[in-house]
């Protein structure tokens, strides 16, 4: 009876804590939407590197009249950057925002005035502030952020790890094991006190263009954590080159699913009735898809995938979470990249700029696809928002945060 | 029925649910799967601002003058509909354990300070406490009018926002504080785990004085 009594009031509390709107590829720690986004927000690398880069502020209110528009734009100061990824802090008032050519962080208000961002704090060398360089994810902690970095310092490997609290000021810095020293993303799920970290290619490698890449200069490993104790507890292996990392947001499940650039593959992850984890390949994406960004549904149903180098997104059904089919695919324009599927798992907006020495488009645009109940994708016909004509030219698009 | 109404129901079934869930439980260790741990990496994340709040009683609580013991730090209003109630309650069966282990009071302190001090009153919060089983000395519930409490919110970046129907949005943050006054986790309300955090305080309390 008091087991059914506490059941009752669990569901008493979540009925009466009412819908919110949960991005699945964000921290759970990131506190979650109340509503339907108004606000998108976009790292812009100017494309010929002369201009200063900056964030834009794209209306995506359905109601505005400015509906679809750039908004604002926020001058990061400086050209050559490389600004990349970007993340919430938990409390959804701040937006991260690092660099991947130069060693600047900023950290930026948005609960102010969502429309126009302001920079509250510029670190300028975050190498000298911790040994690394090439801060790829951002990551909220509750009070804190924590951050992967693609290099040390000097722009080879070992990369890591660096946590800081929500003002800026370093707790510490985890650097990568020497028998895996690449990395890349980073995701926790905190219910199965796990947390798994993946392995893309240093600053050595990735700062030149493409052509002249080593592609063996990458890494093939995932390191399982045990993420109160920080510490790694298993190597698990993957085709070359796994990017995001997508735990299943179903709570207690312990498995998930990342991408292998190099492999055209997803790869699937799972703790076994031993607590060990071990991988498998489940899915073939089709030779030359290089896939660059990999979301999920909402619902733990669908997993979307961007092919940067075939110019298609493809959603994949995993009911069955080992084995995923094919369910959909669809071309929102050559080279979509990064995805941002929305809280209620409707929409997904795409970018199509991936590395300023990886992209062979100068169109560089954002757009959004639709998300039928069917799990159907279609292209929205009158959202396209051209990124190649700013006051200072073309601006490569890259991640989204909503808001 | 309303949000307010529901919040009211779920804090008194909660309240009902408590004292079972505490009573006669194992202190918890480590899970063969890895969901616990009993050697967390607690690391020092900053010092803990001071404050010194009135307790339901009206009696001073100064932070600083806790220094010796461990303290669990939350931020919560009564009213509540979301995650406070939850927390809580996690917290009310966390005092459980610690009370079955002889660290509170006295080792552990737990303290909840009301962010709407304008609805909680001294009575209200008190009741509140009641209602969860407040041990009068090892758990406090603080509040004080907004000119006092709101630079002590302000240091641990605990903004409020009134929202139209009467809720208040606010960061869902716990603060674990070591012996020297130095904040060692932060938890999430949301995602609080009283049997990891009852393990924290122990991974504290083997630390050197």
């Amino acid at each position: 009876m008091k087991r059914r009594i506490a059941i009752a009031a669990v569901l008493v509390v979540l009925v009466a804590a009412g819908a919110v709107f949960a991005e699945v590829c964000l921290s759970p720690y990131v506190k979650r939407l109340a509503g339907p986004e108004k606000f998108l927000y976009i790292s812009a690398v100017d494309a010929d590197g002369r201009d200063n880069d900056f964030l834009a502020v794209v209306d995506v209110s359905l109601p505005s009249p400015t509906y679809g528009r750039v908004v604002n734009t926020l001058s990061l100061g400086s050209a050559g950057n490389e600004p990349h990824h970007m993340g919430w802090s938990d409390d959804r008032t701040k937006i991260w925002v690092g660099t991947l050519l130069s060693k600047k962080l900023f950290i930026v208000d948005v609960a102010a005035d969502p429309s126009r961002p302001t920079i509250v704090k510029t670190i300028e060398d975050i190498s000298a502030v911790t040994g690394l360089h090439g801060p790829h994810t951002y990551y909220a902690l509750p009070g804190r952020m924590l951050l992967t970095f693609l290099s040390s310092a000097d722009g080879n490997p070992p990369g890591g790890m660096a946590e800081f609290t929500n003002d800026g000021e370093l707790v510490r810095v985890i650097k990568n094991p020497a028998d895996s020293p690449y990395a890349y993303d980073v995701a926790v799920k905190p219910d199965v006190n796990r947390m798994i970290t993946s392995s893309f290619t240093p600053l050595r490698n990735y700062r030149k263009p493409l052509p002249q890449w080593d592609m063996k200069d990458g890494g093939n490993t995932l390191l399982v954590w045990d993420f109160k104790e920080r510490k790694v507890i298993q190597t698990l292996t993957t085709d070359p080159v796994p990017l995001e990392v997508r735990w299943s947001v179903r709570p207690g499940k312990a498995h998930g699913w990342t991408n292998s650039a190099l492999g055209d593959s997803i790869w699937f992850f799972a703790q076994g009735k031993d607590g060990k984890f071990a991988t498998k390949k489940v899915a073939d994406l089709g030779k030359g898809c290089l896939p660059a960004d990999l979301r999920q549904s909402p619902d733990d149903r669908y997993l979307y995938v961007s092919c940067f180098m075939k110019s298609e997104i493809q959603a994949w059904d995993v009911s069955t979470p080992d084995r995923p089919r094919l369910h959909d695919t669809v071309v929102a324009g050559v080279s979509p990249n990064m995805m941002h599927v929305t809280g209620d798992g409707k929409r997904m907006y795409v970018t199509n700029s991936l590395l300023s020495t990886m992209d062979y488009s100068e169109k560089f645009w954002v757009r959004l696809v639709h998300i039928g109940p069917d799990g159907r994708l279609k292209v929205d016909p009158f959202f396209d928002v051209d990124f190649t004509k700013f006051p200072s030219g073309a601006a490569r698009a890259h991640d989204m945060l909503l808001n | 029925m309303d949000r307010r109404q529901l919040g009211a129901l779920a804090a008194a079934l909660l309240v009902g649910a408590a004292p079972a869930a505490w009573g006669h439980q194992p202190s918890p260790a480590a899970s063969p799967g890895g969901r616990l741990t009993t050697a967390p990496s607690l690391a020092v994340i900053r010092p803990a601002p001071d404050f010194a709040l009135p307790d339901v009683a009206g009696a001073d609580v100064k932070l600083s003058g806790l220094r010796g013991s461990i303290v669990l730090l939350s931020f919560i209003y009564t009213s509540c509909t979301a995650a406070c109630p939850l927390l809580t309650q996690r917290m009310a069966v966390l005092q459980g354990r610690l009370t079955e282990a002889r660290l509170l009071p006295g080792e552990v302190t737990l303290l909840s300070v009301t962010v709407d001090p304008e609805r909680d009153s001294a009575a209200v919060l008190a009741r509140y406490a009641q209602a969860f089983t407040a041990s009068p000395r090892g758990w406090r519930f603080l509040r004080s009018e907004p000119d006092r409490l709101g630079p002590v919110l302000a240091r641990y970046d605990e903004w409020t926002k009134r929202l139209p129907n009467g809720d208040i949005d606010h960061p869902a943050r716990l603060y674990l504080i070591d012996r020297a006054g130095r904040i060692r986790e932060i938890y999430s309300l949301g995602l609080f785990d009283e049997r990891q955090a009852f393990l924290d305080i122990q991974a504290l309390l083997r630390e050197p004085r």
